[in-house]
């Protein structure tokens, strides 16, 4: 089932009152700004970010990679060009030949601070499209990270964008979806006997939910609830850790990403849970996947998947049957830039469609080389990038109309988000649907 | 020869034939690269010319110029030429010695007073006098005295013209060409070591013409001889442009007649007849015997490296040097990481505290 | 001491000093800065594979990449072989390796080594004007990005000269010749054409970080 387009309008009408606060950090001076910029950037650079600083020959072929620039032409959204302020306060601070280089590299100002904002927040997604492309192997969406986290270390990431964080590092909300709407949720699935778990004591999964499945996708949360259950695992929500995003990773605050996994990570620690399954979310499955041990300083006691990666695994097991699709509609499967190109699960959502005999109509960029979304997990509330974000969708939809497909089914609830969005912007009629919905459609009886 | 005779009446009387006459002339003229249009001139004066007095003076040298302008078995027109020319001082050629032969000079040196030719072989010590001298006076002193009354000066053989092997480094006796001494007299300067016989008669005969030096290069050497490098006229340059060398002296390369410039030979950056006049009246030059040139009618030829090491190769030094630059790179590099990884470990200690 | 002798002697020496002791400097201080403690759980335990591979797989982008930079990407590639094979096929400069090294290799006839050289040349200055106009290059080009083409055009140019006995005496090109090279040298370690040694560590690096994952870099 896909949403109906007033839910969307109350989703989008609830982000729209983000940001209109003034941020809690306007009152930095420019100096204290610099400073914590600064010192965000001196935590964070690496020996390999060092040597792909070192090593940009200004080719500018990233800019051919990169939706944005390909979208408006606009050099100034170059990738490389994206990490600037990195690439000069290494050169003067930190590479070796830092006493020869200071005199001929400018320092970074606040007003580069400024200038930079829109650079790394509206016009990247930290896809890592230009990753790939670069003939140099520079990992280009890294260093545009840093960028990001020490401008917003400067107090200056978008108002939105802040408002997120504030609200998740303060009342471990987002979106203001705190326990109590989950239960809520949970008691409306109920009486459709869709049965969900919450707060058991010992669980060997744990699962995390979205957001936006909360708000907006009911269905994609009944749906892997109802693929958990069928599976026979011992599973659970949690009502102080059923939050998958993390909106630290997005905002460039550190400690709030780290804050964010510690929570998860202590929950599942309590239940002494083995697996921790995360709904449909790109950035989600990077933060807790790849970075969680990082940010907690410990390897994770558990395994994590993405909740394609445990359809398949179970699909394999045979604790999980599939029954062939009967609509006989062809999709094509966009890869979420954090799940695919930056975590790994390819494979996985393509054994399902298969399992399913779904046919799929790859677009002409896919797996590693897709395209974003362009709204890039949780980008889409920032308000002034919203014709930016229609421009760099236009990619997708040419590729999709090109693919020909029925439909375009993905799984991270965020893609759907901005595929709806722009879909409706350009009033395209092409259903967006989500793979675990379609997997729970599709479950043998 | 009768000291007034003419060099014709000299010639003549010896049995060259008028022909023959014309025929040195003509190779002469050629040789300078004059017009054929000169040959006559160049007969006319040849044939009146009175015998010009010359002053041979040898100095730091080793007697191998001289050795080989007279390297002729049969008397040739060369070596008439020679005879032509009123020798009053040679150290190896003349009878006379000791306070004889000082005073023959000394006689010459008045007698022809500004017209004189002065030719000097070997390089002059500087760092004392003492190291050569004849008669008691240094090489330093004889040049000076000799020099003052001379028409012009014509240093023959590297180490006049350019101090050669005694000048090499580290050069103990402060070792000087001719043109470091004296700055106030036309000198030719006639390098080579040993320089080919014909490129002395042909100066000669050119000053004989025309009472005049000939045109010289920035380094003071004709430029008919000296103007062109051996590479440029070497007949095995065909080998180079294709890329065929001689890798050692016995090598397939080297038995089919290949390039030398992998075995050193210096042919790009000498300047000399070699390839074109050659040596012992045109037999041969050293790479037409499978020796790559060493380029010794050039300044410092001694001290560019090896004969057998190639141009290219350069001199960078020593491979421990090398290495040693390695080494030095490697510990600055460490030293900067180390600084750089402090200044991060400080920081985060810092953001702990206040934390 | 003539401009051939300085230039064949100490400034042969100086160069190659500052040339290897400043590479070293450059790359040893990179490498040895923190280096990042991955603790999850790696896909892929083949990090050393991985690395290696994308060393050789990022000379060869996706199709959907490389029709968009086409035009970069063949003559990036041509005029670099064309280079390599002007430095070390030509006999001269195999005897420069040689003693250096101890070891030569075979040559190729000087003909094909002028041609690849003018090759180099004339892509080499597209380039440059392509640097100078396309807006993405202008905006992000620095004074080293001119500088390091700049530095290598000249040694080919004056190499052909040279070789060709063409502008002046030969000892004065060979001279001018080496020189620009030994100015190259010197550029090395400090500018752009580093990138000679840092695309090693760099393929690497992201082939054995997007390895772990899963992902082919």
């Amino acid at each position: 089932m896909s949403t109906s387009p007033a839910s969307l309008k109350d989703f989008l009408e609830r982000l729209a009152t983000l940001g209109k606060q003034p941020a809690s950090t306007a009152k930095l001076s420019d100096e204290e700004r610099v400073q914590r910029a600064g010192n965000s950037f001196l935590r964070e650079l690496t020996n390999s970010m060092a040597v792909d600083l070192e090593t940009c020959i200004h080719c500018g072929m990233c800019a051919e990679a990169c939706h944005f620039y390909e979208a408006t032409q606009d050099e100034r959204y170059t990738p490389a060009r994206k990490f600037d302020p990195l690439r000069r306060y290494y050169r003067r601070e930190l590479s070796p030949m830092r006493w020869l280089f200071r005199p001929f590299t400018r320092k970074v100002d606040a007003n580069d601070l400024r200038e930079w904002q829109v650079l790394v927040y509206d016009a990247c997604t930290g896809c890592g499209r230009c990753d790939m492309m670069c003939p140099m192997g520079i990992n280009i969406s890294e260093l545009i990270t840093v960028v990001r986290n020490g401008i917003a270390s400067a107090g200056l990431a978008p108002n939105e964008i802040q408002a997120l964080q504030d609200e998740q590092q303060n009342r471990n909300s987002v979106f203001g979806v705190e326990a109590d709407k989950l239960r809520e949720l949970i008691g409306q699935l109920k009486s459709r006997q869709i049965e969900i778990p919450l707060d058991k004591a010992k669980a060997d999964v744990l699962v995390l939910t979205t957001a936006v499945d909360v708000l907006l996708f009911n269905d994609a949360l009944a749906a892997l609830a109802k693929i958990m259950n069928r599976s026979g695992a011992n599973w659970t929500l949690s009502s102080a850790a059923f939050e998958a995003a993390n909106v630290g990773l997005i905002s460039g605050d550190t400690v709030a990403e780290t804050g964010a996994i510690r929570r998860i990570v202590e929950k599942a620690k309590a239940l002494g849970a083995k697996t921790v399954v995360i709904a449909e979310s790109g950035h989600a499955y990077q933060a807790l996947r790849w970075e969680g041990a990082e940010d907690t300083g410990a390897e994770l006691p558990f395994e994590v998947l993405a909740a394609s990666e445990f359809m398949a695994r179970e699909l394999d097991a045979g604790r999980l049957k599939l029954k062939k699709a009967q609509n006989g509609r062809s999709v094509s499967y966009h890869d979420p830039c954090r799940l695919g190109r930056h975590g790994g699960v390819y494979e996985e959502p393509r054994r399902l469609l298969d399992a399913m005999g779904i046919e799929h109509r790859e677009t002409d960029s896919s797996e590693r080389e897709n395209y974003c979304c362009g709204g890039g997990c949780g980008e889409y509330v920032i308000a002034r990038a919203a014709p930016l974000r229609q421009k760099a969708f236009e990619i997708k939809k040419r590729e999709f109309d090109k693919a020909a497909a029925d439909a375009v089914v993905t799984s991270c609830s965020n893609c759907r988000v901005n595929f709806l969005i722009g879909a409706e912007n350009a009033r395209w009629e092409k259903p967006i649907e989500s793979l675990v919905e379609m997997v729970a459609a599709n479950l043998a009886d | 020869m009768r000291k007034d005779q003419s060099l014709g009446e000299y010639l003549f009387a010896q049995g060259v034939s008028r022909r023959g006459f014309l025929k040195f002339c003509s190779a002469t003229a050629s040789l300078m690269a004059l017009p054929p249009s000169m040959v006559g001139r160049v007969a006319a004066a040849l044939e009146s010319a009175r015998r010009p007095s010359v002053i041979w003076l040898s100095f730091q040298e080793c007697t191998g110029c001289t050795e080989s302008l007279t390297r002729s078995h049969a008397p040739t027109v060369e070596s008439l030429i020679f005879d032509a020319i009123s020798l009053d001082y040679h150290h190896t050629l003349q009878a006379a010695a000791g306070f004889a032969a000082e005073e023959a000079r000394e006689a010459a040196m008045q007698e022809n007073s500004g017209k004189y030719l002065l030719v000097v072989d070997g390089s002059i010590p500087m760092g004392n006098p003492a190291y050569s001298t004849f008669a008691g006076i240094s090489n330093l002193d004889m040049l000076k005295e000799t020099a003052a009354n001379a028409a012009a000066i014509i240093a023959v053989g590297t180490c006049a013209a350019f101090g050669g092997i005694p000048h090499a480094n580290p050069n103990p006796t402060g070792a000087v060409s001719v043109s470091d001494i004296i700055k106030d007299k036309p000198i030719i300067n006639v390098s080579g070591c040993p320089p080919i016989p014909v490129v002395i008669t042909g100066v000669l005969a050119h000053f004989l013409t025309f009472g005049s030096i000939p045109d010289l290069d920035e380094l003071g050497r004709p430029k008919a001889f000296f103007g062109q490098n051996i590479h440029d006229r070497c007949y095995r340059r065909p080998f180079y442009e294709r890329g065929q060398f001689a890798k050692t002296f016995d090598d397939e390369g080297a038995r089919l007649g290949w390039c030398l410039y992998e075995l050193g030979c210096k042919g790009p950056t000498t300047y000399n007849a070699c390839a074109t006049l050659k040596w012992n009246e045109g037999t041969s030059f050293p790479i037409g015997s499978g020796h790559g040139c060493i380029g010794c009618s050039e300044p410092d030829f001694w001290d560019k490296g090896s004969f057998y090491r190639p141009i290219s190769a350069g001199l960078w030094g020593s491979r421990e040097a090398l290495l040693g630059a390695a080494a030095a790179g490697a510990a600055i590099g460490i030293g900067s990481a180390l600084a750089a990884r402090s200044r991060k470990k400080k920081a985060a200690a810092e953001e702990a505290k206040s934390s | 001491m003539t401009l051939l002798d300085f230039a064949r002697g100490p400034a042969l020496q100086l160069s190659l000093v500052i040339l290897i002791a400043g590479s070293l400097w450059r790359l040893v201080g990179t490498i040895l800065l923190n280096a990042r403690k991955d603790l999850s759980r790696p896909r892929h335990k083949s990090a050393l594979a991985d690395g290696m591979k994308a060393i050789a797989t990022r000379s060869l982008p996706a199709h959907v990449f490389e029709k968009r930079i086409r035009f970069q990407h063949f003559s990036g590639y041509a005029w670099h072989i064309a280079l390599f094979v002007s430095v070390l096929f030509f006999a001269p400069h195999i005897l420069f390796f040689e003693s250096v090294l101890g070891f030569g290799w075979p040559g190729l006839p000087n003909g094909i080594i002028l041609a690849t050289a003018a090759i180099t040349i004339a892509i080499l200055v597209a380039l440059l004007i392509r640097r100078a106009s396309h807006p993405v290059q202008r905006l992000i080009s620095n004074a080293d990005d001119y500088i390091s083409i700049v530095l290598v055009i000249v040694p080919l140019v004056t190499g052909i000269l040279a070789f060709a006995h063409v502008g002046g005496r030969y000892e004065t090109l060979l001279a001018v010749h080496l020189l620009s090279v030994e100015a190259m040298f010197v550029w090395f370690p400090f500018g752009k054409l580093m990138h000679a040694a840092l695309t090693f560590p760099s393929r690497f690096q992201a082939g054995s970080s997007f390895g772990r994952k899963g992902v082919r870099a």
